[in-house]
């Protein structure tokens, strides 16, 4: 047994009682889960369970109807607990016309850098080598999303939120997403996955979070 | 004894506080007190305008032209009140999230746009013979002219949502800038009067109003409060039920009143 | 790991919506275009006589301006939240306002410059006294970033609402109105040749005002808007 807690054990992400419902309509919970760094959280449920809600609630966009979240003990949305968590939603939060590299260095601008990573290597490790100065509007789907996936690679967030990562992407791109979210849990990390595809990732995920 | 008394008098107010939040609560309520406040608002117009029109002397300056303040004046402060109100109730949504009161302050707002409008129409009637045009800069229908462009600037806000209660709140938001504004506009008006017309004729000097003449127009004023509650509470309710159309209170109300057979 | 600053995060928006400004410069022509057309079709309406020209001069060149920045406003939020980038600034560690601030002083370069810089040639089409363009600039400068603030103020209230320019005026004309009397004020007044230091202190003082407190209520309108 381990005579210490690593800080892969703490508790990064606390869920209780968490509940939403729009206009007085139940959308899901009560909820109740934990998830520590070094694991990934599956999020399943139909289309209009909530799952993009419950991601938006988490980062601090909406507010929930009733419950807590604790994101490393602090609420979302507040002013201490912003960057902690990074939420990579169906608007990919990319301006057409910048290129991607300028888009990573206004995201680096404002939420920082993580340790060892530079913008460069990192637009190289999503494999937009090449496409670093190229306008966005001028990007397939694919390295749109490649390019947000940047991002988290980029940030020092320790929890991702992410909604459909896998949307979009070939089989290189669904790669790359397993690699990234391996390197992220390695380095205790966590992150809450919403999918409907790639069924392959179900085996990835270390815990199920269930929406009915 | 006082310091009995009190705390259940608080108590009550407290009590009574929670129960109007209660939507269901609301809507009897409001549903109970209505018929009270139609009567009590025709009996004092009745009055008022009896009082205004028929027994009030005739101005010395104006002639019978003057009596459409009995209309104009109560309206003009109205159109201020329910701003007010309006503004208070869009404060309480905003810091509280009490839905009742972000229904309040949206519902309030056509009421008072509908006072602005009829100050704006009658001062225009009642300036045609005063300054021989139906129109004029004066700082007071200046100022009610961009109270109305703020009520609708609220109606509209309101309304370009899809949320409702969302739309409430980002309207009740630009009602509480328009408090601050208001007064800002009214002060600037005034100095731009000074600047470009030398001297306006003033509708209300430092002469003293008689009490033949106060006496109705402070019913009529009463009057229009009278009326204020008396609109606000039914459009309440029906907001109310449009807002809670889901839940059981308002589904049975629905089957009571449909027809039977 | 770097961290984040306020500073970082204020030059970040502020180099970011310069470069887009940039990138998109033909687009930023046009409030100018806009104005020049408004100021040329005066004279047709009102008859070419220099002396009437002379007397309107100021107040058309003011509305004009105001008008052309309103026309510019929708954009201000809008695209941020289409593409999703407004939930970026909104979660970012920096205080929303101050991200704000460097957006609204952005919105200000990149659309109240050019029309500053083109508004002599308008008062020169319209025959303003060379002596009063002195007057009507320092109005100018003092009246456009009250406009800019302003109108950021509104504007957040109307993003996550469908398009609605007409709505923008309805709630920003309210908010104008002093603005306008007290610039206008100013330039008449010289024009009369009286003294014109107390309008725009006012207006100044105003500028001051809306500087420190408008940001910060911007942000908290967008996040009623948002219901973050």
């Amino acid at each position: 047994m381990n005579p210490r807690p690593s800080p892969a054990a703490a508790t990064l992400l606390e869920v209780r009682e968490l509940a939403f419902a729009r206009r007085d309509e139940p959308v899901f919970g009560p909820l109740n889960f934990d998830l520590a760094g070094g694991e990934i959280g599956l999020i399943e449920g139909d289309n209009g369970s909530g799952k993009t809600t419950l991601l938006r609630i988490l980062a601090g966009l909406l507010r929930a109807s009733s419950g807590s979240a604790r994101v490393d003990g602090l609420a979302p949305g507040d002013p201490a607990a912003a960057g902690m968590a990074l939420l990579l939603g169906h608007q990919l939060g990319l301006k057409a016309d910048l290129g991607v590299r300028e888009n990573l260095a206004v995201a680096a601008g404002l939420y920082g850098q993580r340790e060892g990573c530079g913008i460069t290597d990192t637009i190289t490790e999503v494999g937009l080598d090449g496409y670093a100065d190229v306008p966005v509007r001028q990007l397939s789907a694919g390295q749109k999303k490649r390019a947000a996936l940047a991002r988290l690679r980029l940030l020092p967030a320790r929890l991702w939120l992410l909604d459909e990562p896998f949307a979009n992407l070939d089989r290189a791109g669904i790669a790359l997403v397993n690699r990234l979210l391996d390197v992220h849990v390695a380095g205790h990390g966590a992150a809450l996955v919403t999918t409907h595809g790639a069924v392959s990732f179900r085996d990835h995920a270390t815990r199920r979070i269930a929406l009915s | 004894m006082n310091a009995h008394s009190s705390p259940t008098l608080w108590n009550r107010l407290v009590l009574w506080y929670h129960q109007m939040g209660s939507p269901p609560y609301f809507y009897a309520f409001a549903g109970r007190w209505r018929p009270w406040f139609i009567a009590a608002t025709l009996i004092t117009a009745v009055i008022g305008l009896y009082g205004g029109l028929l027994l009030a002397p005739a101005d010395y300056q104006q002639g019978d032209a003057y009596r459409i303040i009995f209309i104009h004046v109560p309206c003009a402060w109205m159109s201020l009140f329910t701003y007010a109100f309006m503004a208070g109730c869009g404060l309480v949504g905003l810091v509280w999230r009490v839905k009742l009161a972000e229904i309040l302050a949206m519902e309030s707002a056509p009421i008072g746009a509908a006072f602005t409008f009829v100050t704006l129409v009658t001062g225009s009637l009642w300036g045609k013979p005063m300054w021989g045009a139906w129109w004029t800069w004066d700082a007071r229908l200046t100022s009610e002219l961009v109270l109305l462009f703020l009520y609708l600037g609220v109606i509209g806000l309101y309304h370009a949502f899809e949320d409702t209660r969302q739309g409430a709140r980002a309207a009740a938001f630009l009602a509480l800038i328009g408090v601050v504004n208001l007064p800002i506009v009214h002060y600037s008006v005034v100095w731009w009067n000074t600047l470009h017309q030398g001297t306006t004729v003033r509708l209300f000097g430092p002469s003293r109003i008689t009490w033949s003449m106060l006496w109705p127009l402070l019913t009529m004023a009463l009057s229009t409060h009278l009326y204020l509650g008396w609109s606000l509470l039914g459009r309440a309710r029906v907001a109310l039920l449009e807002l809670e159309g889901g839940k059981d209170w308002a589904r049975a109300i629905a089957l009571e009143d449909a027809p039977h057979g | 790991m770097s961290a984040p600053s306020a500073r970082t995060g204020y030059v970040a928006v502020l180099r970011r919506d310069l470069l887009l400004a940039w990138r998109r410069r033909g687009e930023a022509a046009l409030p100018v275009l806009y104005a020049l057309i408004v100021a040329t079709l005066f004279p047709f309406a009102l008859g070419p006589e220099g002396a009437l020209l002379s007397r309107i001069a100021a107040g058309v060149v003011l509305v004009t301006v105001l008008l052309a920045m309103l026309l510019s406003l929708d954009g201000l939020f809008r695209p941020d939240w289409e593409d999703g980038s407004l939930e970026q600034l909104l979660l970012a560690p920096q205080p929303l306002g101050l991200l704000l601030a460097a957006k609204i002083l952005a919105h200000w370069l990149t659309t109240a410059l050019p029309l500053l810089l083109a508004s002599p040639l308008l008062a020169a089409m319209l025959h303003l006294p060379t002596a009063v363009l002195p007057v009507l600039m320092a109005a100018l400068v003092l009246a456009t970033p009250l406009m800019s603030l302003l109108g950021a103020l509104v504007v957040a209230l109307t993003v996550g609402t469908r398009r609605s320019g007409m709505l923008l005026a309805l709630m920003l004309l309210p908010l104008m109105v002093p603005v306008v009397i007290f610039a206008a004020g100013a330039v008449s007044a010289a024009q009369q040749g009286l003294p014109f230091i107390a309008p725009l202190a006012w207006l100044g003082a105003a500028l001051v005002l809306a500087l420190v407190l408008a940001p910060a209520a911007c942000a908290a309108a967008l996040r009623i808007a948002l219901d973050a």
